[in-house]
């Protein structure tokens, strides 16, 4: 059985596989790939890096999207 | 080919302005006096500020049909040296006068920018506020002009028909048009703090020259949010002088011309100059006219030696002492205010570099 | 076509929309669609997977002809509203921002200080930095210097639907400003944002007035022709009112009769 590790998504604990990408956590949270931002210790993780950005323990994630807004 | 910059055409905010200059007006000249009267009142109060002009020197590299010093004149040329420019200013200042502007014609060797800037610090030193009518200038002599103490210059268009501007300036460095039109720009690029706007009434259609005037003053107040404006109404009288008007301007279209400036433009110094009547300047004290000069001499060294009989660059109309003018005003409730105070804020216009 | 210019973008509609206080997403876009505009704004939010319909990035971008202009609410220092724009950016692939900083949660009044400095960052950034502020001239025109391509002055306070109370400094600001001046916050009602458009707003940014509305649609196509006629109006030079006072004595008697 893999390792696994703990880091924060917006502001949650979150466990999940240690080598886990952006991506495979996007996908594990059932977010959408395209019309969200993430941001991991506040670094923005553009699209085309988020396959190979691996994320480690303690790691602080946000995943935003636009809502309604004036 | 279209001469002129896109900031000089149409605008959507000159409707009333237009109204208010237009024939066949829907104001009547005293519905237009009394709404000038109430925004003088409340922007500038019960005051009138004063000053006066001090020929540096007539020489003259242009051609300018109209005028008294143009290069083909006759006219003796000198020009003042820096003793002579103190007797001037003592002169003056025994007048009691504080607030002094230095004229010179456009650039020649006699009268350069390193004369000028020379004078300009030599009248700096005697004066509360120095302003400058000269030549046109790069931002660089600008900022020196600034830092020798020239608080604002004056450079009127003359008429911003570019024909009539053509037929008019003969030869001479004035006859860039262009070159003219983006001066007063320069100098508020270099550190100059107000700027006097004008253009010679009767040389062209007055009513166009008025809107595109204020189409100037609106671009500069925009564009340099910082700077003071002002505007001038030099009027070349009928029956005066050599050269005959080809578009006389009446007293009541004149007057017609400073009530709409005032309230369309409430914030701009209006100034009026003693090429007209005691009548005309006393009727427009504390209805619109805000600046005028006093006790003026147009001619070079004209205050040391008040008995000259050169001929200067226009005819004095309002030829009263300071005093007797003085007396008009307080007559009219308004007070004469020799002392500008702009003169001790005057410090660097940066405390730190910004860029 | 007298159409608005923003930066290097021209749209035909003075409408802009905001996203937000809407009962439903699906009334939202109906409203957007209904009022012509061409540009909305939109907040970041983080994503919650109970609630994924909340994600407005794919119905607002597929409704054609629409730009977005993400705000950065929630942003209370000029570094957090940084961040937020950049984050912000890359999601919208749009240049706007809408610079919104407000400290106080209470009255959500902008911070013209903290507004300043990021705006100045922004622009340099390359940005289309549209700060919502005070209505204050000075500012506006600081702004312009620092590289804002609009500015947006609040009508009254967000959501108080109080209208043009700040009528007197929108004047000067209007008055002065070289980009264009969108007055944003305050308005109630359609009414006012022709007001606003005859004083010589380039263009108006409505939100609760529409969402709060009885019919959310209805009152955004409502508010696309007030501001329409306004703008009309304003551009064809509207008459002046009457009642100058003529003074009892004369003013102008020194001048004789007219030859």
């Amino acid at each position: 059985m893999s390792q696994m590790i703990t880091i924060q998504v917006n502001g949650e604990s979150f466990t999940l596989p240690a080598g886990s990408s952006v991506s495979n956590l996007l996908a594990s949270i059932g977010s959408e790939q395209e019309s969200v931002a993430t941001v991991v210790n506040d670094q923005i993780v553009r699209p085309d890096n988020r396959a190979s950005f691996r994320l480690k323990k303690g790691d602080r994630v946000e995943i935003l999207i636009f809502a309604g807004g004036g | 080919m279209n001469p002129l910059p896109e900031w000089l055409s149409a605008g959507h905010d000159e409707t009333r302005f237009r109204a208010m200059l237009s024939p066949d007006s829907p104001y009547t000249l005293e519905q237009l006096a009394g709404e000038s009267k109430a925004i003088t009142l409340r922007r500038f109060g019960r005051t009138m500020s004063l000053y006066a002009p001090l020929y540096l020197s007539n020489h003259c590299s242009s051609g300018c049909a109209y005028c008294g010093f143009a290069s083909d004149r006759k006219t003796p040329r000198r020009r003042l040296e820096q003793e002579e420019i103190r007797k001037e200013l003592g002169a003056m200042k025994r007048l009691g006068i504080s607030d002094v502007l230095l004229l010179t014609g456009e650039r020649t060797k006699a009268a350069n920018f390193d004369y000028l800037r020379t004078s300009v610090a030599t009248a700096a030193a005697d004066m509360q506020r120095v302003t400058v009518e000269a030549f046109p200038m790069s931002v660089s002599e600008y900022r020196e002009l600034a830092e020798a103490g020239c608080t604002g210059i004056t450079i009127y268009q003359e008429t911003y028909d570019p024909l009539r501007y053509a037929e008019l300036h003969r030869w001479g460095p004035k006859k860039d048009f262009r070159e003219r039109l983006e001066t007063p720009s320069r100098a508020l690029e270099g550190g100059i703090k107000t700027v006097g706007l004008g253009v010679l009434l009767g040389l062209a259609d007055p009513q166009e020259d008025a809107l595109m005037l204020y189409r100037h003053l609106r671009y500069l107040g925009k564009t340099y949010w910082r700077a003071g404006l002002s505007v001038s109404f030099p009027r070349i009288r009928p029956q005066t002088g050599s050269y005959e008007p080809p578009f006389p301007v009446s007293d009541h279209l004149l007057a017609r011309m400073i009530f709409a400036f005032r309230i369309a433009l409430p914030d701009v110094e209006l100034v009026l100059s003693t090429r007209e009547s005691p009548a005309f300047r006393d009727g427009m004290a504390g209805i619109g006219v805000t600046r005028m000069s006093i006790a003026s001499r147009t001619t070079v060294g004209g205050y040391h030696d008040a008995e000259s009989s050169d001929r200067g660059q226009f005819d004095v109309f309002d030829d009263r002492t300071v005093e007797a003018f003085c007396n008009a005003l307080r007559d009219k409730n308004i007070e004469p205010v020799f002392k500008n105070w702009e003169h001790a804020y005057n410090g660097p216009s940066h405390m730190e570099a910004e860029k | 076509m007298d159409s608005l210019h923003i930066g290097s973008y021209t749209f035909s509609s003075r409408l802009i929309l905001g996203t937000g206080k809407f009962s439903s997403s699906s009334v939202m876009l109906e409203a957007v669609k209904a009022s012509g505009t061409q540009l909305v704004t939109v907040a970041l939010r983080r994503f919650n997977r109970e609630q994924p319909g909340d994600d407005l990035f794919t119905p607002l971008t597929s409704i054609p002809g629409i730009t977005l202009m993400p705000n950065t609410s929630g942003a209370s220092t000029a570094a957090e509203a940084v961040q937020a724009a950049r984050i912000a950016r890359e999601l919208s692939g749009s240049p706007f921002i809408k610079v919104e900083i407000h400290p106080n949660p209470q009255h959500l009044m902008p911070d013209p200080i903290e507004t300043y400095e990021a705006s100045k960052i922004l622009a340099k950034e390359g940005f289309l930095v549209m700060p919502y502020i005070p209505a204050d001239p000075v500012l506006a025109k600081r702004l312009e210097e620092a590289g804002c391509v609009s500015v947006m002055p609040l009508g009254s306070a967000i959501g108080s639907g109080q209208g043009l109370a700040t009528a007197e400094m929108l004047k000067i600001i209007i008055r002065e400003s070289t980009i264009p001046v969108i007055v944003d916050a305050g308005l109630r009602s359609p009414s006012e944002a022709a007001l606003a458009m005859e004083m010589g707003c380039d263009a108006v940014l409505v939100n609760s007035a529409v969402a709060v509305a009885g019919n959310p649609p209805v009152m955004a196509e409502a508010f696309a022709e007030a501001v329409a006629a306004g703008r009309k109006a304003f551009a064809a030079g509207i008459m002046e009112k009457s009642g100058i006072a003529v003074a009892t004595s004369p003013l102008t008697s020194f001048l004789g009769t007219e030859a």
